[in-house]
């Protein structure tokens, strides 16, 4: 497979087969919207998420919050719970707090 | 860098990607150049020496193996193949690299967070059976050390998967805050020979004559010293001693851990009539903390530590175990036969678990024992 001119080098890398999935759109305004919170159950996720919902609330005015936790923080969230946030909320929010 | 060499992108028989360059291209910097290394030169792969590896895999260079977090690149025979050239390994080690790839995919190792975490853990191989032998492996003086072409060559192969087909790039997917040297090559196999005790993977239900590779995410390898005691208990007291500190992360986010006895520990245990079975009980039952320990006596505010598990009592003198049972602790024998030192080698945590996986098709033929009660 040599000629004189080249050599072969090689891309050790392997493909990537991924589909592009667009983002849900941004809400406009929180007021009057379902909030669901995902404690990923990191050392200090849930002060921070509960911190951060509160003042969400109170100066946004919120019409419900949800309390949802992870298995674990280092893996993905069981798609049944994904399910059950995606339709019980309009927004939600997650955060590390390692 | 691919332009100043006039690389010509060229889709090979099996659809991944071969390149040209010029004729005197200095190849060890061209790879360095895309990024496609661990730090260190690695072996230009040929057409010649990548097709051997594909072979000893089975051929069919387009078979997907497996997909490797967290950037899920697809790892064909080919793509393993090249990997494993570029780390300088025979094609022999092939079925064990597979193997060591089949078994970190699994869904129990939780790859995607051990190649992410913030954490030092690296993925730790150790190989029993007749394999390891075939190959040359060394389970005995300086096993963990250099000089051995086995190990350090399939460790290095993993490495180099992880970083170039899983994208476990530092800085970029891998976050680890410190990293540890075993992230370059972290592999060994069990001393069978000098072990007074039953292989692991026999303990684990395989048959003898089969050959495993063990997976466990791991920090480095914690020296344990004891040079005095003539019993089970003493040298064991030295390894819960390594174990029971407040820093490792089995202490804070339990999950398994692996001990490693040297052949001269192992010797004075097994004297006594200590099984491995004696050995990881008695550890499991005398490496703990208090928790007040772990909590600092709340003095930074009460914590309960989501990551032990649920039914730990957690009053200020409860004793919190590292592992969570006898089982979480994964042992070996493995060192020169000379010196009086066994080592702890912290997990990462309940987030992953370890992976025993058989090389070429061996499976575990089950219990030992006709009634499956005995423990070795």
């Amino acid at each position: 497979m040599e000629t004189l001119e080249y050599l072969t080098v090689f891309d050790p890398r392997g493909r990537v087969d991924a589909e592009r999935v667009a983002l849900a759109p941004r809400a406009a305004a929180l007021k009057g919207l379902r909030l669901g919170i995902l404690d990923n159950t990191k050392w200090n996720a849930n002060r921070l998420l509960r911190k951060t919902a509160s003042l969400l609330e109170e100066r946004h005015g919120l019409a419900a919050v949800h309390y949802y936790r992870k298995e674990s923080f280092s893996k993905s969230a069981d798609p049944v719970l994904v399910a059950e946030i995606a339709a019980a909320n309009d927004i939600v929010l997650t955060a590390i707090g390692d | 860098m691919a332009a100043r060499f006039s690389a010509i992108e060229t889709p090979s028989r099996s659809g991944q990607i071969t390149l040209r360059v010029p004729q005197g291209t200095d190849l060890a910097e061209w790879y360095f150049e895309q990024g496609w290394t661990d730090g260190l030169p690695v072996v230009p792969p040929t057409a010649e020496t990548v097709a051997a590896c594909i072979a000893a895999l089975g051929g069919e260079p387009d078979f997907l193996e497996c997909r490797v977090p967290p950037r899920y690149g697809g790892l064909t025979r080919e793509v393993l193949a090249i990997n494993m050239v570029m780390a300088g390994c025979r094609p022999d080690y092939a079925p064990v690299v597979r193997a060591a790839m089949l078994a970190l995919t699994a869904p129990a190792f939780n790859l995607n967070g051990v190649q992410a975490t913030t954490h030092m853990a690296g993925p730790l191989l150790v190989v029993n059976g007749p394999v390891a032998r075939a190959i040359g492996m060394n389970g005995g003086v300086n096993a963990f050390g250099s000089g051995n072409r086995a190990n350090a060559t399939i460790g290095r192969a993993i490495r180099l998967i992880l970083l170039n087909v899983g994208g476990g790039t530092p800085g970029d997917l891998d976050k680890s805050t410190l990293g540890h040297p075993g992230k370059y090559t972290y592999c060994v196999a069990e001393n069978e020979e000098a072990s007074p005790f039953a292989p692991y993977h026999v303990e684990k239900g395989f048959d003898g004559d089969d050959s495993t590779v063990f997976v466990i995410a791991a920090e480095p390898p914690h020296s344990v010293t004891n040079h005095v005691a003539d019993d089970p208990e003493g040298i064991l007291d030295s390894i819960c001693s390594a174990m029971s500190t407040i820093a490792n992360n089995n202490a804070v986010s339990s999950g398994h851990c692996a001990v490693v006895i040297g052949p001269e520990h192992a010797r004075t245990i097994a004297a006594k009539g200590w099984t491995r079975h004696d050995i990881r009980t008695y550890l499991h039952m005398n490496a703990w903390n208090l928790f007040r320990e772990l909590t600092f006596d709340h003095r930074y505010g009460k914590i309960y530590n989501r990551n032990l598990p649920r039914h730990y009592k957690r009053e200020l003198d409860s004793r919190i175990p590292i592992v969570p049972s006898p089982d979480h602790i994964h042992l070996f024998v493995i060192g020169g036969t000379a010196g009086r030192f066994s080592a702890f080698i912290p997990g990462w945590g309940h987030m992953s678990s370890p992976v025993l996986r058989g090389i070429e098709g061996s499976g575990p033929s089950g219990p030992v024992c006709v009634d499956g009660t005995c423990y070795l």
